[in-house]
């Protein structure tokens, strides 16, 4: 579904990501593991056209995306979860659902997919008029995975949601990643809390320094003694 | 006329100021919502919008003050030269911001800064050299009918100013809160790339302000002539002064904020004019900016945005 | 072909050759000596009275240009009113020698009188009344001071903002200037202008109406200018002007108090620009208001932009481009347009006036100058070794720093002590509540740790610390000193020093430069001293750069051959290591690192944290964020563990790791029950 054939970015003068290659199939849930200034926040911002590769390719469902504007990728079906999510803050819960909306033109199924959000997260149903800005970090991320939901994507690209999260709303926000995956949209996800991500993950992959330097299957990254060095807090266990 | 009377007066005559203060400053405030950019060239768009309405007027056959229109002739000449004119500084506007800021909108420092202020000095001089320096006679058309209030007189043509202005201004409200592109514009205000990962196409986000703030300068234009009944080079320097003294004084960025402070500019204008000196207007209006910077940099209506950590 | 090119090369080319064997500086320095000599021969060779009238005034514009560059190019405030110091300079001036102010004579004016600054003048049947005579040799500098103080004035409360409030804010002041001029007929006579400002004396002699005086003089004042702006540019202030362009935070967090350097740049243009005005009215013995408008400050600007912002001799060439355009090229122009008109009739030819559109060719500059060459017509660039195969391998180095490093304090055998002590604090944005109740104490000498998952508050906590940000509550102390709330600058210079997780590093400076500005609130030399470079301030400016090589050192072969490099032609891990050597450089007490190895591969990593080990062993104090836990369990002493802002475990690496709550944090509730 999402691929990346030899891909290449640089900020300025600085490589970023260096020949990457990913390869997303239709239904999954992929995980992007890595410290931070890795990559993986680049990855996302490729995907979605904010970045543009230097050299290699994007390719969405078998269509070379890498000229497009964010706003085609939009309309072809990638929603994106950015990190620290980044809603409207002052605009109202509501009015950041239909931006979220905002490249569709099926309006007449708007108040459908409004009530299936509200139905996944009945506390946004709650707060639909409060300003956006005015709510909970865990609210927020409600609205923010809502918003992304409301643009009936077929691929939701996710920049840690678990971010600034309590314990309590992680989990119920992997469960939630799952419920939307059932639902038939695939989703790549990365994620610094590992153990979670990995949990719920079909594949995953890992970068370092900008390079992919480990792939496989969730379950076989959870067993990779690397992956559990650096990422699973597994000396804390020692 | 006695010291209430003229009081009065100078309010209707600061309120019918104001109202086109408002409109100058709503093409500042969006232009800074949008990509923090100070649009000197506005000061000029304003201007060269009413010579504008001043040709429309004069295509249709009026001279000066001596013909006289009533009833539905009126509004059909008046409501041409709104549209004709605001339709006219939009695309000024958008052809502006196309040319010459989109390939500085990236660029760090003072650049698209300067490039408004090279801008807004080409429009001034081009004025200045095919129209002269001399002011020129704009045509009005509207009956002089005034009513009396209390010792003071309000004339028809500040009723129209103010209905002109009032108008524009619900119908920049309805649009921004209500369409989906105005959403579009706050969202983009608000944070530019989130609303472009909603798949919000923020080039055209910015060309729709430009022509909604130049098309405003333009009505302002147009209200400047049927008030002073002249325009000249020279009316976008001062006037720009003071719009851009009222949005900073309503909030930069806030709409309801330019509305606000343009009228309050207009009364300052007015009132000050009348109890200390006419000379002395521009030295108060300027003394209000530095005191608002200094004691209140976020305006009468501005929020206060919390810092991105 | 080819070897008829390389002949043309060979035979017209043997000067062309010798002259590129010479250094580029020389060479630079010899056309500056030619152009300066012509110029004083110019008036021998042109006798025409109203060419060297004009080239005189193209001498005052020239030096309001690089008054105006310091601020505009060195500073990057833009500046749109400056011909408002210009005439403030101007009627200044024109007070103190004309005879617009004549207050009643009484014994208060004799001690003047004794200095020669009045004159008592007397006339039949009207009281004694004071006449001002000031030498314009004295009163120059005092319409500098003049102007420089209005300078500080409006720029004070202005500057504190967003820069481009300062542009809008100068505009009004050069509109109301000329108005109070024209409203205050007492001081200036109004619109009809001064009259009679003395001209200039010396030794006896009278500059009179001459052009030639002031033209020469004109051009002594270029030079000093040319010269100031040089010794301004290559000085700790100058690099704090470009510290504060390239990154404005990070400038303060490297000690630079940025109001005080931008309020310092505003004023000495305004000083230059009073200075002129005292000059210009001497030379015409008039001010009106119509002298100092609008038009004149765009046109400042605009040689300003046309030289090349920041380019010393670049803005020098516009100034005089521009003039020469106006008083010579266009009269020129337009008569050969009449002239066309004429021989071929055609009527707007033989009537049109370009000296006119000289106002539309601002425009048109500014605007192309802006799209097509934003670096002005002689760029000020520099130039940046290439690095040899040899210094671009890098060896990597374990066991930390092999040589202790100058300014650190070494740590003293008395007890610990509290270093950095935080009470309740708390930071709240909107509805997120970011850092809450946070007590943190990091003792002396010691590694802290500060971890927890992104979005914990981590980063908050630093730049509360740091006064990047203002807590809602609480209290910040460093070494029993509260700290709360001051200036992010005044806290480097307290003790505090930071590295940032995106990088924010000068990166259009070089490696050496970045770490020079670090040394700011370390060293004194002010605008005066680096003009004059003092005894002090060149053993200051030794001393720093002797200082920058040492730290530069210390990272090896990793740093070392790249210390004449941009920053941003470096790699990560290497920008990570000058985020380190410039945290160093200002003498810091205690270090506040936040992810130093964030982008560094593993081996990159392990030298990283035998460097910050090091770093303990001399003496200092280290504060860091990490995620990597194998770093952070082989090196702190203690470990701060945060979730939502709160503290939620504190202790050795065991403690901390045994905590059920701390797995909680990290791994989620489900994965730390499973």
């Amino acid at each position: 579904m999402l691929e990346f054939r030899g891909v290449n970015t640089f900020y300025g003068e600085l490589h970023v990501l260096k020949d990457v290659n990913y390869d997303i199939k239709q239904g999954e849930i992929v995980c992007l593991l890595g410290g931070n200034a890795s990559g993986k926040s680049t990855t996302m911002k490729a995907v979605l056209g904010i970045v543009p590769p230097k050299t290699g390719d994007i390719v969405f469902e078998g269509q070379i995306i890498n000229k497009l504007p964010t706003a085609a990728r939009v309309k072809l079906g990638i929603a994106p979860v950015p990190e620290a999510r980044r809603l409207f803050p002052r605009m109202t819960v509501l009015e950041n659902l239909e931006m979220g909306a905002y490249v569709r033109t099926d309006h007449e199924n708007f108040n459908e997919d409004l009530e299936k959000v509200y139905a996944l997260f009945p506390r946004v149903k709650e707060r639909r008029q409060q300003l956006a800005g005015t709510l909970s970090g865990g609210e927020q991320q409600m609205v923010a995975m809502g918003r992304a939901l409301m643009a009936r994507p077929r691929l939701i690209c996710m920049d840690e949601p678990s971010m600034g999260l309590s314990p309590a709303f992680v989990d119920q926000v992997f469960e939630i990643i799952q419920a939307i995956n059932k639902l038939g949209t695939t989703i790549f996800v990365v994620e610094q809390n590992a153990a979670m991500a990995l949990s719920i993950a079909h594949r995953g992959y890992v970068l370092q320094t900008g390079e992919v330097v480990l792939s496989g299957s969730a379950q076989s990254l959870l067993q990779d003694e690397m992956v559990q060095r650096a990422y699973l807090g597994q000396e804390m266990n020692d | 006329m006695s010291f209430s009377d003229v009081l009065l007066q100078q309010v209707i005559n600061g309120v019918s100021l104001g109202a086109m203060y408002a409109l100058l400053a709503l093409g500042f405030t969006m232009v800074y919502g949008i990509i923090e950019l100070i649009n000197f060239a506005h000061f000029n768009i304003f201007m060269v919008g009413s010579f504008f309405a001043m040709w429309v007027l004069k295509l249709t056959g009026l001279i000066g003050q001596r013909v006289i229109l009533t009833g539905f002739p009126l509004v059909g000449v008046l409501l041409l030269a709104l549209v004709g004119v605001m339709l006219f500084c939009g695309v000024l506007g958008v052809v502006i911001e196309r040319t010459v800021l989109r390939p500085l909108r990236n660029v760090p420092g003072t650049a698209a800064m300067i490039t408004t202020i090279g801008v807004s000095y080409i429009l001034f001089n081009i004025i200045l050299l095919t129209q002269g320096a001399a002011a020129l006679n704009f045509p009005n058309p509207m009956p002089n009918v005034f009513w009396k209030i209390a010792g003071a007189s309000l004339h028809l043509r500040e009723v129209l100013v103010w209905f002109i202005a009032l108008l524009l201004m619900v119908g920049l409200n309805v649009f921004v809160r209500r369409t989906r592109m105005g959403k579009a514009m706050q969202a983009t205000a608000q944070d530019q790339e989130a609303a472009r990962m909603m798949g919000i196409e923020v080039d055209s986000v910015v060309m729709l302000t430009f022509f909604l703030g130049s098309a405003l300068a333009g009505a302002a234009g147009l209200i400047f002539g049927l008030y002073y009944n002249f325009t000249s080079y020279v009316i976008g320097y001062t006037a720009g002064l003071r719009a851009f003294t009222a949005a900073v004084l309503g909030g930069i960025g806030s709409i309801p904020g330019a509305m606000l402070g343009g009228v309050l500019i207009g009364l300052i204008e007015s009132l000050g004019g009348q109890l200390i000196a006419t000379r002395w207007t521009d030295v108060i209006i300027f003394t209000i900016l530095i005191l608002v910077l200094v004691f209140r940099p976020n305006g009468l209506l501005g929020r206060l945005v919390p810092r991105k950590s | 072909m080819t070897q008829s090119l390389g002949q043309k090369v060979r035979a017209g080319g043997i000067t062309g050759s010798m002259w590129r064997r010479i250094p580029a500086d020389r060479r630079r320095k010899a056309i500056v000596v030619l152009v300066a000599i012509a110029l004083m021969f110019l008036p021998l060779i042109d006798r025409n009275g109203g060419d060297i009238d004009a080239a005189a005034n193209a001498c005052a514009f020239a030096v309001l240009a690089l008054g105006l560059n310091i601020v505009v190019g060195f500073a990057g405030l833009l500046d749109l009113g400056y011909a408002a110091f210009f005439a403030i300079g101007a009627y200044t001036y024109g007070i103190l020698s004309s005879w617009q102010v004549q207050p009643e004579w009484w014994d208060f004016w004799t001690p003047f009188q004794w200095l020669g600054l009045v004159a008592r003048i007397h006339a039949d049947g009207v009281p004694d009344v004071v006449h001002f005579t000031v030498s314009f040799w004295l009163a120059m500098p005092i319409c500098g001071l003049v102007a420089a103080f209005f300078g500080a004035l409006f720029g004070a409360p202005t500057l504190r903002l967003r820069g481009d409030y300062l542009a809008i804010v100068t505009l009004g002041f050069g509109e109301i200037v000329p108005i109070v001029a024209r409203n205050t007929p007492y001081l200036t006579n109004g619109a009809i202008g001064l009259n009679g400002a003395a001209a200039p004396k010396i030794f006896g002699y009278n500059f009179g109406v001459d052009s030639n005086p002031y033209y020469y003089l004109g051009l002594l004042m270029i030079a000093v200018l040319i010269f100031v702006s040089f010794r301004l540019q290559n000085s700790r202030v100058g690099r704090a002007w470009v510290a504060i362009r390239e990154d404005e935070i990070a400038a303060g967090a490297m000690g630079i108090n940025r109001t005080q350097l931008k309020l310092l740049a505003f004023a000495i243009g305004a000083a230059f620009g009073g200075m002129t005005g005292a000059f210009y009215v001497a030379k015409l013995g008039t001010a009106t208001p119509d002298m100092f408008m609008f038009p004149v400050s765009v046109m400042i600007l605009v040689m300003v932009v046309l030289g090349g912002m920041g380019s010393v001799y670049g803005v020098v060439l516009a100034a005089i481009i521009l003039q020469l355009l106006q008083s010579w090229f266009l009269q020129d122009l337009t008569s050969w347009a009449h002239m066309l008109g004429h021989t071929i009739s055609v009527a707007w030819l033989q009537k049109v006036d370009l000296v006119q559109s000289i106002e539309l060719i601002f425009g048109i500059i500014l605007v192309s100058m802006m799209l097509f060459r934003r670096q002005g017509l002689i760029p000020a660039i520099r130039q940046t070794p290439a690095l040899s195969l040899e210094q671009q391998t890098a060896h990597a180095g374990r066991g930390g720093f092999a040589m202790p490093i100058r300014g650190i304090e070494s740590a003293k055998a008395e007890p610990k002590r509290a270093m950095i002590e935080t009470r309740k604090l708390s930071r709240r944005y909107g509805g997120i509540v970011a850092v809450k109740d946070l007590d943190i104490v990091v003792e002396s000498n010691t590694i802290v740790a500060l971890i927890g998952p992104n979005g914990s508050g981590k980063t908050t906590t630093f730049n509360l610390i740091t006064g990047m940000d203002e807590p809602s509550s609480g209290k910040i102390l460093l070494l029993d000193q509260d700290i709360t709330g001051l200036p992010a600058h005044t806290i480097t210079e307290r003790g505090i020093a930071r590295t940032f997780q995106n990088l924010r590093l000068f990166s259009n400076m070089t490696v050496l430069e970045n770490i020079l500005v670090a040394m700011h609130s370390r060293t004194t030399t002010g605008p005066v001293a680096a003009v004059l470079r003092t005894r002090r301030s060149r053993s200051e400016e030794r001393d720093a750069q002797e200082r920058a090589i040492e730290i530069i050192e210390a990272f090896g072969n990793r740093l070392l051959p790249r210390t004449n490099q941009l920053v941003k032609e470096l790699s990560y891990a290497n920008r990570r290591r000058v985020e380190i050597a410039r945290a160093l450089a200002s003498r810091p007490k205690v270090l506040l690192l936040d992810e130093p190895t964030a982008g560094m591969n593993p081996m990159e990593t392990l030298e990283l944290a035998d460097q910050i080990r090091s770093l303990r062993t001399m003496g200092l104090t280290i504060f860091l964020i990490e995620h990597k836990l194998n770093v952070v369990n082989d090196l702190a002493d203690k470990i701060i563990v945060l979730d939502h802002g709160e503290k939620i475990a504190e202790g050795s690496a065991e403690q901390v790791h045994s905590n059920p709550q701390v797995l909680e944090a990290y791994l989620g509730r489900k994965a730390a029950h499973a």
